[in-house]
């Protein structure tokens, strides 16, 4: 797996590296969308978790999910536009697995999305993702996971 | 986007408005910075009498609404988090609108001490020893005296804070949906004991522009920046209309509510040779978790703030957790107790939440 500065970027996912959130196309035609290991480490435990409700469409970098660590709450913003199919109950009933397993059991949301081709042109995957991480992380100031 | 002036902090007073006002300020202020249409940002503010939950709280849950409506309490629900509290006008609200290039980290635990360092900083100019206490409180001398909490949004964050100016810590209580015994005598001067305000720190209430004026020349000398009073921008006025428009409806206060028996309360007496304790339990039994718990009783404990930090230390614990933390709690700490155990302590609330497998709620 790829790592950056100590924090987990597997290359084979997709992301918006401003963003600090992860998709990936599942074989049923579903994405699933999470926030990476280094969004985890700025933000600390995260302690609550409120996903759009199924059924409802998010649009690309736009909220998909509010969580909450320490006393600061923000947005995490989906990298492809797509109806809600799924939100992870796991991480309802336990929001610190996001901090314990990112690219795994803590992922957020899963979506149908409209138009995938389209909107993942700008993601970036692989080494591009990081070096583009390694970049964000120079300019955060970030000492490391 | 145009390049935003890194040296300049405006200065912007709402002065006293309605909670959802202030609250719709919040999103629009973050919004339009974030769009890079808003400067770097102090604001002041001040609130009508409301009770403002956390933005991931369930107002049924936290907040004794029938004494909210008896007395003309507004209820919202803040764009931060953290816990449920009471705001009026004897309070000073301030708040930062920045970006992490200017604050030159991204890191949220960093950002928010080096904020609260500042307005401690501002605070003790006034001449009380003002202390930025971790996470997110400000203390004098073991007292509260400040909350703090933020929100972000890409890049740019919102970090805000209370002052106390002449507030009494029975009003919040009040407006809290704890058990009846918390509001006894003896239970709110022990509230009282710790939290403080700033008139009986200085004997007098002090004068708001001078308690303003420090709070602001403190982040201008911790940012390096100069401040420039001026007033909102339209765009942000349209932006705040909007907002209120989203925000003064029932469907934002009491989103994703939960009715109050979703987080039953269990109360329990238990018997120790220390004496009687009073247990009180709020549980989540979704996630297993002790919400919060309250206890009281006829048990000698000093200093006497060890059981209002015993209660702090394990709000929202998980269920398998609490003997742990317990414990935790106890070795960290020098404190004198008559005929009483640490075991004592961990039965008590055992009984408490073994109430929860048996009995009906207690209310």
């Amino acid at each position: 797996m790829g790592a950056v500065r100590g924090c987990d970027i597997p290359e084979d996912l997709m992301y918006n590296v401003e963003n600090n959130v992860w998709v990936r196309k599942e074989s049923d035609g579903t994405a699933t969308v999470g926030l990476t290991s280094y969004a985890c480490s700025l933000a600390g435990t995260i302690v609550s978790f409120t996903p759009k409700k199924v059924g409802k469409t998010v649009k690309k970098d736009k909220s998909c999910t509010t969580v909450e660590s320490g006393k600061w709450v923000g947005p995490a913003k989906t990298p492809v536009t797509g109806e809600v199919t799924e939100t992870n109950d796991k991480v309802a009933a336990n929001p610190g697995l996001i901090n314990e397993d990112p690219y795994g059991e803590g992922w957020l949301i899963k979506l149908k999305p409209e138009d995938w081709d389209g909107e993942v042109g700008d993601l970036k995957t692989g080494s591009d993702a990081l070096a583009a991480f390694e970049a964000k992380m120079e300019a955060d100031g970030f000492g490391g996971c | 986007m145009s390049e935003r002036d890194q040296k300049t902090l405006r200065v912007l007073d709402t002065g006293l408005r309605a909670a959802a006002e202030n609250m719709a300020f919040n999103r629009a202020l973050l919004e339009c910075h974030q769009e890079g249409v808003s400067p770097h940002t102090l604001r002041f503010l001040q609130f009508e009498p409301c009770a403002l939950v956390g933005f991931h709280q369930n107002v049924d849950q936290e907040i004794n609404t029938e004494y909210c409506k008896e007395h003309g309490i507004a209820i919202q629900r803040r764009i931060t988090g953290g816990g449920a509290i009471y705001f009026d006008s004897t309070q000073l609200g301030w708040e930062l609108y920045l970006d992490k290039r200017f604050l030159g980290t991204a890191d949220m635990g960093q950002i928010a001490a080096r904020i609260c360092n500042a307005a401690a900083a501002g605070i003790r100019t006034l001449g009380v020893d003002a202390q930025f206490r971790p996470r997110n409180d400000i203390e004098v001398e073991g007292r509260k005296i400040s909350g703090t909490g933020g929100a972000f949004d890409g890049d740019s964050i919102m970090y805000q804070g209370t002052l106390l100016i002449e507030f009494d810590v029975e009003d919040m209580l009040r407006i809290l949906r704890i058990p009846a015994e918390k509001l006894s005598n003896k239970a709110i001067e022990s509230a009282r004991d710790r939290v403080v305000n700033l008139a009986t720190l200085l004997g007098e209430r002090p004068d708001l522009d001078h308690v303003k004026d420090a709070i602001a020349k403190a982040f201008a000398e911790e940012f390096a920046v100069e401040l420039a009073p001026s007033d909102l921008l339209p765009e942000e006025q349209e932006s705040f209309e909007q907002a209120l428009a989203e925000i003064d409806t029932e469907e934002w206060v009491y989103q994703r509510n939960r009715p109050a028996t979703d987080a039953p309360m269990f109360e329990s007496i238990f018997k120790s040779d220390g004496g009687l304790m009073r247990v009180g339990v709020a549980l989540d039994p979704e996630r297993k978790r002790l919400k919060q718990l309250w206890l009281t009783g006829d048990i000698f404990v000093k200093p006497a703030r060890t059981i209002a930090d015993l209660e702090a230390a394990l709000r929202d614990t998980p269920q398998a957790e609490m003997e742990e933390r317990v414990r935790a709690f106890f070795a960290e700490r020098d404190v004198e107790m008559l005929q009483l155990a640490v075991d004592d302590f961990i039965a008590a609330i055992q009984s408490a939440l073994a109430m929860a497998e048996t009995e009906e709620p207690a209310g």
